[in-house]
């Protein structure tokens, strides 16, 4: 139970930071899409809120470490 | 039980640090062979084995030690069970052991000595004999195989703390722990039951479809408190408790939470799991887990739904229940006045 540490260290921490601190705004807004279609979910539902949350999430984390190979992160 | 299994071979780890060792625990040397007679296989035993493995070695079991929390609790909720039997066992089989969070908890008036069995030899020795009150001896070998190393009619009292989700054939580990007993012997069990982790559950479920369009397991399928009651009379026992209870552990996030059932041992060991969460989909999760279930305060709450029983050996000398319609008292009176 120790806190998201404000400078993460791996990958998964990183992730985990920016997922949930830098981008809470657009997470929240993904959240919200699937809660209001929860019983009939179907892929892409939410597709246009995931693209801004996915695109900030991104963004954070290769500010921070710049990937061996930009190519790779973005699929 | 639990959680997510991997993140591995992912974009995550390969690229942003090509000579980390990540969240990996993938390989499995023990073959699961899907035709095989016998019990069906739901997890695979060797990969649990190294993940507790793995677990009790992380920071020289600091990290271990750190996430003992809700063992602990529920340790000392059967353990306070076992001392309201008001006899004195001369020893204590506790199967599935791990570091011994249940037999630390006993003392000498209720035990002359405990007996640890441990699939995980790591977990087994992480923590030193003077921390418990009674003499130990450790036993390491897989519960599922108890009856080749425990003779049967050689135990008064068999426990299970936290193990028994992780076995593949619980009516067989059932009546394996019946006839270990001797006759009049007990049983007390405590083992998660199907509402475990239901957040966890439903979040990855929601994030899988609406991302990639199916699901997978993540997190085991559990036992329910009715399936209890019927497997241990189907196994033999009498007078049987079962009681169910639920402790909520809130987390700073569903990344705090999957961090530590890794450091419990507890990573997803269903047998055909998918060994990787997609990173999007992890991402994707972690926002719904929030959204759906979260607390006001931003924390997010975990359940652990815990089912404890109590089941004794038959004996003929054994209190039984009356003959139905033998009562002389009306119920009624008792409680009107």
């Amino acid at each position: 139970m120790k806190p998201t540490a404000t400078t993460a260290t791996t990958p998964l921490r990183r992730l985990a930071l920016h997922s949930t601190k830098t981008c809470a705004a657009p997470a929240s807004a993904y959240g919200k899409c699937i809660l209001a279609t929860y019983m009939d979910v179907q892929k892409d539902t939410c597709k246009a809120e995931f693209e801004k949350f996915g695109a900030c999430v991104r963004e954070a984390v290769s500010k921070l470490q710049r990937p061996v190979n930009a190519g790779d992160i973005i699929p | 039980m639990l959680g997510y299994g991997v993140i591995r071979g992912g974009s995550l780890c390969r690229v942003l640090a090509p000579q980390r060792r990540c969240l990996a625990s993938v390989s499995s040397t023990s073959p699961v062979n899907p035709n095989s007679v016998g019990p069906f296989q739901v997890f695979d035993r060797h990969v649990k084995q190294m993940q507790k493995d793995r677990a009790a070695a992380r920071d020289g079991g600091e990290r271990s030690r750190t996430v003992d929390y809700v063992r602990s609790e529920i340790a000392d909720a059967l353990a306070e069970r076992m001392q309201d039997i008001k006899r004195k066992f001369s020893s204590v089989l506790d199967l599935g052991s791990g570091p011994g969070h249940f037999s630390k908890l006993l003392d000498t008036e209720t035990a002359g000595k405990v007996v640890m069995l441990e699939s995980s030899k790591k977990l087994l020795n992480r923590d030193p004999d003077d921390e418990f009150e009674v003499p130990v001896e450790r036993i390491h070998a897989d519960e599922e195989n108890l009856l080749q190393i425990i003779p049967p009619n050689s135990q008064e009292a068999i426990v299970s703390c936290l193990s028994l989700h992780w076995v593949n054939d619980l009516p067989g580990i059932l009546v394996q722990i019946k006839e270990a007993l001797k006759p009049d012997g007990v049983f007390l069990g405590a083992l998660f039951g199907g509402d475990t982790l239901f957040e966890l559950r439903t979040s990855l479920q929601l994030a899988e479809v609406e991302r990639e369009g199916g699901i997978s397991p993540h997190i085991s399928p559990m036992t329910d408190s009715r399936d209890m009651s019927n497997l241990l009379g189907r196994a033999g026992f009498t007078l049987l408790t079962v009681d169910v209870d639920e402790i909520k552990v809130a987390y700073p996030s569903m990344w705090e939470l999957l961090e530590d059932l890794q450091d419990m041992g507890e990573s997803n060991a269903v047998v055909g799991r998918r060994h990787f969460i997609h990173r999007d989909t992890l991402v994707a999760a972690s926002a719904i887990y929030k959204e759906m279930h979260g607390h006001e305060d931003g924390s997010v709450p975990a359940t652990f739904q815990v089912i404890y029983v109590i089941g004794w050996k038959p004996a003929p000398n054994q209190p039984k229940p009356l003959e139905r319609g033998s009562g002389e008292t009306n119920l009624k009176d008792v409680l009107e006045h």
